[in-house]
């Protein structure tokens, strides 16, 4: 279909400021600013988001989590904690429409930028507030990180073998992306009803609810029942068989056979369909009596394979398998070039080419990208001050002078 | 006779007052989808305070992928209608726990919260016909078929955004629409494999775990899936034109990952499970109390170990010479690990909590649900909801984000089979009753 222009991205002429640090609330940014939207990184004048010591070092003495996650931002450096930065920061609000932070309860409010302060000088502010256990509860002073979220969420809890030590589900980060998502995903809402109405307001996201949020049936069973779900190491309880199983050259495959169907056809996979009737293993409830007998013999026959072996088999017999892609096999997978979901961007300052994961979602009309890699600090405090605040070169001086900016 | 009592079931879920979802189809049945220029701005009390009144949503799909876009979708103000195979439904009815219900587990009843079922077979033509007519009144579908799936049944793009040419349609797949494997079946199980995720959980050299729970890779595809409706629909507003959003489960999973890909692009790392720790802090992991609980500790800086180290009435471990700098304590891991470990061994779970709370030392509990019921937090943040459903009382998750001037609300439980079938076809596709039985005799709806 013939297309008159390149379309505008759904966020173009939205400014948004991004005040918080590390990953969580920055991510809900990243986002926004994927998709047209323009990011100020508001960022201490001295040593800036923690994110810039977050991973690996790059020659830039910040990191590659800071390169990938702080892309197309724009940073801006302010002190908070003086009246001339909170008065420059109030200032760069009032010509904003969302603005993400997550510091402790009460800190915004301490310098005088809390919420009822901004609505007073933008009405039409949104406002994303993120925190480790939100604006209110018993623990909202406590501090807050991804792995405490992971815990107090009840996702750790059930990662593991059984009985024995819960282990990190993945990704020690896994809450913060979860709960930026979500940000988003509010201050989308807000931004929908901002203009219908006019109206701004803040949205108070906390990393533990988040998590929480993702655990199907976990509560309801638990509150109806009385069930308490354990840790089943590669397995779960409502099906069988389905886990991680290593494979001949020391590799694994994850297989999950949620119905009758799908074991019917791994056992075509396997040469072996008799397994499938029902006097044998052609019923979930029987497998799941039989359990370690029919975990035994998926995990015997993935051991006589390898790993391309098994999957080849799997996937022409339509078997539900996938390898456990480590970095590098991601690196060599077709989907993965296929999809470009890695994308590798020159990053001339640092002196190399960097590979970052590319956006998602994917749009068909209005695809968001990546323009830049995360900025040097401060890199656009001078613009921003005079294009948005007009500020001037004199004053710009002696800001700097006083490390205001 | 199941025609009665459909009718029924719609008449008293009328008169049971859902006023928000109910006013919102018959006003909007009148005018078409949400109009394409922005509402005027409301008069104080005149309309519902929910950002997405107005919006019909069609979900198609199945289990949670994308489903799960179209429950957050509803829970701040669309009208979701869930449509479904006349005879079995959402395979989701079977999925998890049996209730008293025969087609609704406890997930069901959770996750298709706010939404209406409407039975159509798809694998008719006369189906078809009545799906396209649904789309053509609606904003946005989501739909999560095998791709090519719904093309074969003559429901592709195409033919949808002819229908609808401000149609925004949700494609969610195992893989996604491109590239070689975009015919393999999807799971979140898998997905979290192939996306890298599962090859980080558990000890290493040790067997992968389930990074938590089953479907994260639904869940989290699913967000990205209602952030990208979001944005499209403001496209539509402005412009009046649909498009398609494309996730894969696993390249949703993958984009989680922070500098893994950059790490292995620049320096070849590869990174391994690492336990209940972490590569770059410590004491940073998961540790076991005196009364057999744990409790999860993140002492990501310097100054988080020197509070730790107060808490533990040492404070001469966080000396220069001993603990105090972080590629000291990653130099010397199981000695660190093995001082907290037995400390925290010597208390009971109340007493660590406090002791490293008073020291400001980043501590939580690692629930189980059991304790997540007996959490105060969790009481005060309203994270969980307790529902009515046939007389059952069922406690599931909390709307999730809060929103201050529109927050989000849970009207009903996930629906029984075709409860909104009848009041779709008559009001929004103004059938005959008799059209109606037609169509339920030949299993079309």
């Amino acid at each position: 279909m013939p297309q008159p222009s390149p379309p505008v991205r759904p966020l173009a002429g939205i400014r948004v400021i991004d005040v918080a640090t590390v990953i969580a609330a920055p991510y809900c940014a990243t986002i926004l600013g994927e998709f047209g939207a323009e990011v100020l990184k508001v960022e201490h004048p001295i040593g800036g988001d923690a994110c810039r010591r977050f991973g690996t070092p790059t020659k830039r003495e910040d990191t590659l989590t800071w390169l990938s996650e702080a892309r197309n931002k724009k940073s801006v450096t302010i002190d908070l904690r003086r009246p001339e930065g909170v008065d420059l920061f109030s200032q760069l609000v009032a010509k904003t429409d969302v603005l993400c932070e997550n510091f402790r309860p009460g800190t915004l409010e301490r310098w005088g930028v809390g919420w009822e302060d901004l609505r007073k000088v933008n009405p039409r502010l949104i406002m994303l507030r993120v925190t480790g256990y939100g604006q209110d509860g018993p623990y909202r002073d406590q501090p807050g990180f991804a792995r405490i979220a992971h815990a107090v969420g009840g996702m750790a809890y059930l990662a593991g073998m059984p009985k024995g030590t819960p282990v990190t589900p993945g990704s020690t980060t896994l809450a913060d992306y979860m709960t930026g998502l979500y940000g988003a995903i509010g201050v989308l809402m807000a931004l929908r009803w901002r203009d219908q109405t006019g109206e701004g307001q803040f949205i108070d996201a906390a990393l533990y609810e988040t998590v929480f949020r993702c655990t199907d049936e976990l509560a309801p069973a638990y509150a109806m029942f009385g069930t308490v779900r354990e840790r089943h190491g590669p397995h779960i309880e409502t099906a069988c068989p389905y886990g991680h199983f290593p494979t001949h050259d020391g590799k694994w495959v994850a297989i999950a056979c949620t119905t009758d169907k799908l074991f019917a056809r791994l056992t075509n996979a396997m040469g072996r369909p008799e397994l499938a009737s029902s006097s044998l293993y052609g019923e979930q409830r029987t497998r799941i009596e039989n359990r370690s007998d029919v975990n035994e013999i998926v995990r015997d026959w993935c051991g006589s394979l390898t790993r391309d072996e098994v999957l080849k088999r799997c996937n022409e017999a339509d078997a539900p398998a996938g390898p456990l892609n480590n970095i590098a096999d991601i690196f060599g997978d077709r989907q993965f070039h296929a999809r470009r979901n890695l994308v590798s961007i020159d990053a001339e300052d640092v002196g190399e080419t960097i590979i970052v994961p590319n956006v998602i979602p994917r749009l068909s009309e209005t695809p968001g990208r990546i323009e830049t890699l995360g900025p040097r600090l401060g890199e656009h405090t001078e613009e921003v001050l005079k294009s948005v605040l007009g500020v001037s070169d004199a004053e710009i001086a002696s800001l700097r002078k006083k490390r205001v900016i | 006779m199941a025609g009665e009592n459909e009718k029924e079931a719609a008449a008293g879920k009328r008169k049971t007052g859902h006023a928000d979802t109910s006013s919102t189809t018959d006003s909007s049945a009148a005018n078409g989808p949400a109009a394409d220029e922005p509402a005027p701005p409301p008069a104080e009390g005149t309309r519902e305070r929910l950002p997405l009144a107005g919006v019909r949503v069609i979900d198609v799909g199945t289990f949670l992928a994308g489903p799960y876009a179209a429950c957050i979708l509803g829970e701040f103000g669309a009208e979701v209608l869930k449509v479904e195979h006349p005879i079995a439904g959402d395979p989701m009815r079977r999925f998890g726990t049996a209730t008293k219900r025969h087609d609704a587990t406890l997930a069901w009843l959770s996750e298709a919260r706010n939404k209406k079922s409407v039975t159509i077979n798809l694998r008719q033509a006369k189906g078809v016909e009545l799906f396209i007519k649904l789309v053509s009144k609606s904003d946005v579908l989501i739909e999560n078929f095998r791709p090519g799936t719904m093309e074969e049944w003559g429901l592709g793009w195409p033919v949808l955004h002819e229908a609808n040419p401000g149609l925004v349609m949700l494609r969610v797949s195992g893989y996604g629409q491109t590239g070689p494997y975009r015919r393999r079946p999807g799971f979140s199980h898998i997905a979290h494999a192939i996306g890298g995720l599962s090859y980080l959980a558990g000890f290493p050299g040790e067997t992968p775990v389930v990074p938590g729970t089953a479907p994260l890779g639904d869940y989290i595809s699913s967000l990205y899936g209602a952030i990208g409706i979001m944005l499209a629909l403001r496209h539509k507003e402005k412009t009046g034109r649909g498009q398609i959003i494309d996730i894969g489960i696993c390249e949703a999973v993958f984009r989680q990952m922070d500098e893994m890909a950059a790490a292995y692009g620049l320096f070849g790392t590869i990174r391994e499970r690492e336990g209940s720790g972490s590569f770059v802090a410590v004491p940073h992991g998961h540790f076991r109390t005196k009364d057999g609980k744990w409790v999860a500790i993140a002492c990501t800086t310097d100054k988080m170990f020197e509070r730790l180290a107060e808490a533990l009435e040492r404070p001469e471990l966080a000396s220069h010479t001993l603990f105090g700098p972080q590629s000291k304590r990653l130099a010397a891991r199981d000695e660190v690990n093995k001082i907290v470990v037995e400390w925290v061994g010597s208390l009971d779970r109340a007493e660590v909590l406090q002791r490293c709370l008073d020291k400001e030392v980043p501590v939580g509990k690692l629930n189980s649900i059991a304790d997540i019921f007996e959490d105060e937090h969790f009481k005060a943040r309203g994270n969980l909801a307790e529902m009515e459903s046939e007389g059952m009382k069922v406690v599931v998750p909390g709307v999730v984000p809060t929103l201050s001037a529109t927050p989000g609300r849970i009207t009903n439980l996930g629906p029984p089979l075709g409860d909104a079938t009848y009041e779709v076809m008559r009001e929004l596709l103004e059938l005959s009753a008799q059209d109606i039985a037609a169509l339920r005799q030949q299993k079309t709806i």
